[in-house]
């Protein structure tokens, strides 16, 4: 092959064009990195200036996950975009450093150090993913850099003698599991009861929380995300005569298990996790034709507002009309705000003059209430915001919370018990402190 | 009983369309003695664009004759385009892996990293005999498909003077082209046949999954590859056989032992043809070496 040298010099144009194109693609994942602290703050906290907090975060813009949790940063900016235009919190408007890990934990581990230690950020928020996140959570409790709202359901991020600085956002799949399996046992007691579940710790311990509740299901059937079908876990539940079945499933794994089922002529009643359970998000995956129809009567989970004439949903479409270019309104456009929204208001209870330790104390305090359908609970021992959940139902199209099934619990063996209080109400224009 | 059959029925419906992924690998390295890394990416971005078309005219078969057109075109663009820079094997991975990385950004910046599903011409519901869903007439078509290409590629490379061209070029380059044989016009058109089928395949494959997005073919790619080599990088009949060898053992050791074991099984599928045959199932004879 030596011998064939000539042509070799005429090609290294196509190669580095391959190359510069790479290289932009990865330049637009950082942000312009910019002088903090240079205005002169009395106390020398790192990404607070007068007129500014720097927060980061890394999430999947690029690769296989970045499907399903790309729009989640984009909406939290989102509502930054429209915080910062009303004023920001204290005077200082949020900066919001959004890096790409393609969630590769190596990555991550890369991408929170630049953000630790060149842009400077004042904490690290909503950063995406259980594997990836443990990846870095131990390096942000030693540098002591808040580690707020964890996009992930994992017991991980709540434990708060050996992370004292992290602190979760999504409701907990172990409680998830219990209150799921609680709802369709009381609405259907006779019926056969079984688990589709991802092979990893999300599946686990939801399944954990199922079988708190249920006992023993008849058939727990696993699938691999490698493995794009479910025909043969499906047809697994359809011998065993399963009439209920619950999913430990991400979002693409619902449409293809409900999709495999539909295709098998087999009918049940599916439950999803708020991890794949959002309707316009399966809608996506299904197809406008068929997904209606075969998302009628779905049951999932949620703790955050859904319905759609809740004051919360109506704020966020409307921020998500004028500052995220109309992008298309899911359940992950509701999760960005709302955690979003609850970093401005952690913010806000820090003071006037925010540092870290103070943000981590304010959250400690119990004051910062979130805007789920159960008030978050934080406290000195308890990390994880939410500890209840409501039912929703698909019924003609419509996901929305049943009335009087919301429920609480704990994530070990307590009861799940309704809850009877009110959801978090709007005030002040969703803008915390006004 | 029941549930063998059912699996096996699973299996062969999967097993087909890592056959006909297998294919292309096999035909590249018929042709150029190379491994694409960037046939699924290339099959993907050629599938984007027959998704378009089957929405603007409606009609899946106007998307199907683009997918293969647009497939070899790619072929010829990535070999003419790319390829030829490739010095040793190592470049020729590494130019295919830095395509694969521009293909996937450039997908996902214009139809974005959502998952969209794809359309099929038939039914896709299993048939039921004797109270056990079998195979869907999708699946019947897909098989179709992959037993026609097969017979179709096994005549050109059998009984042509162009195939015999073809496999001449890839085998000694120096010699065919003393020869007279035009080794640069064969390489391409390896590529260009290789790139359509592989078109085709992630085309046929897509239904069955979670839909199309930039990643769509990643799986599928890793499933074919373990084929091809099993089957024998040389075979096209290699290619088939494996694939229904491999897709039957996955969904055998997913319904009986777990998903979770699967890939293992398909290891040590794979472990045990190099112990055994080393240069795979079908490949051709020593002898023929130069």
């Amino acid at each position: 092959m030596t011998s064939r040298s000539r042509p070799a010099i005429r090609r290294p144009a196509t190669v580095f064009l391959a190359v510069a194109m790479i290289g932009a693609t990865a330049l637009t994942a950082c942000s312009t990195p910019e002088k903090s602290g240079s205005s002169g703050e009395a106390k020398d906290v790192p990404g607070v200036t007068r007129t500014s907090v720097k927060i980061g975060t890394h999430t999947p813009l690029t690769g296989p996950a970045s499907a399903g949790y790309a729009p989640i940063s984009k909406a939290a900016a989102a509502y930054f975009a429209y915080l910062n235009a009303k004023g920001g919190v204290n005077g200082r408007k949020i900066d919001y450093v959004v890096k790409d890990d393609g969630y590769n934990p190596a990555t991550t581990s890369t991408v929170v150090r630049e953000l630790v230690q060149q842009d400077q950020v004042f904490a690290i928020v909503n950063g995406l993913g259980t594997p990836t996140h443990a990846a870095v959570v131990d390096y942000l409790n030693q540098q002591k850099v808040p580690d707020l709202f964890v996009a992930s359901g994992a017991s991980l991020w709540n434990q708060p003698e050996k992370s004292p600085q992290t602190f979760g956002f999504n409701l907990d799949y172990v409680r998830e599991g219990k209150i799921l399996a609680h709802y369709l046992q009381e609405k259907n007691p006779d019926a056969t009861f079984c688990v589709l579940r991802q092979d990893d710790d999300f599946g686990k311990d939801l399944t954990t929380g199922i079988t708190q509740v249920l006992g023993k299901v008849t058939a727990e059937q696993k699938y691999a995300v490698s493995n794009e079908s479910l025909t043969a876990q499906i047809g697994a539940l359809q011998q065993a005569g399963c009439t209920v079945n619950l999913l430990g499933t991400v979002t693409p794994f619902t449409a293809l298990a409900l999709g495999t089922a539909a295709k098998m002529g087999y009918r049940a009643q599916w439950a999803a996790s708020s991890s794949g359970g959002d309707y316009p998000s399966l809608v996506g995956y299904l197809g406008e034709d068929v997904g209606p129809k075969l998302l009628e009567g779905l049951v999932a989970a949620n703790y955050l507002p859904f319905d759609a004439d809740d004051d919360w949903v109506k704020l966020f479409r409307q921020i998500n009309t004028e500052y995220n270019a109309d992008a298309p309104f899911t359940g992950n456009t509701i999760y960005g705000m709302s955690m979003a929204y609850t970093f401005a208001e952690a913010l806000g209870r820090a003071g006037q003059n925010p540092t870290r330790e103070g943000i981590v104390e304010a959250l400690q305090s119990g004051s910062v209430k979130s805007n789920g359908i159960t008030p978050a609970a934080f406290s000195a021992t308890n990390h994880d915001p939410f500890g209840g959940a409501g039912i929703t139902v698909v019924s003609k199209g419509v996901q929305a919370y049943l009335d009087g099934q919301v429920f609480t619990t704990d994530a070990q063996a307590g009861p799940v018990e309704a809850y009877t209080g009110p959801a978090v109400a709007l005030t002040g224009e969703g803008i915390p402190g006004k | 009983m029941d549930r063998f059959v059912f699996l096996l029925a699973t299996g062969i419906a999967d097993g087909v369309v890592f056959a006909l992924f297998a294919l292309s690998l096999v035909l590249i390295w018929r042709s150029t003695r190379i491994i694409n890394f960037a046939a699924a990416a290339m099959a993907v971005t050629a599938c984007y664009l027959a998704l378009a078309v089957t929405d603007l005219t409606g009609s899946y078969w106007a998307g199907l004759i683009i997918a293969v057109l647009v497939g070899g075109t790619l072929g010829w663009a990535v070999e003419r385009g790319v390829m030829r820079a490739a010095r040793d094997p190592l470049s020729g991975v590494i130019l295919a892996i830095g395509t694969v990385m521009v293909l996937q950004a450039l997908t996902g910046i214009l139809a974005g990293p959502q998952s969209r599903p794809a359309p099929v011409p038939f039914g896709d519901r299993p048939v039921i005999v004797g109270g056990v869903p079998t195979l869907s007439p999708y699946d019947l078509f897909v098989i179709a498909v992959a037993v026609t290409l097969t017979a179709g590629l096994h005549t050109l490379f059998a009984r042509t003077s162009l195939g015999l061209q073809m496999r001449a070029a890839a085998f000694a380059p120096e010699m065919s082209r003393l020869l007279g044989v035009p080794v640069a016009r064969m390489r391409t058109l390896g590529w260009i046949l290789a790139a359509a089928v592989g078109a085709l395949a992630v085309l046929l494959a897509v239904p069955g999954e979670l839909g199309l997005d930039p990643h769509a073919g990643d799986p599928l790619f890793v499933s074919a590859f373990a084929v091809a080599v099993i089957g024998g990088l040389d075979s096209a009949e290699g290619a088939v056989i494996g694939g229904l060898l491999v897709g039957v053992l996955v969904s055998l050791v997913t319904g009986y032992l777990g998903a979770a074991v699967a890939p293992l099984g398909v290891l040590a599928l794979l472990a045990l043809v190099l112990l055994v045959r080393p240069a795979g199932l079908f490949a051709g004879v020593e002898a023929r070496r130069v």
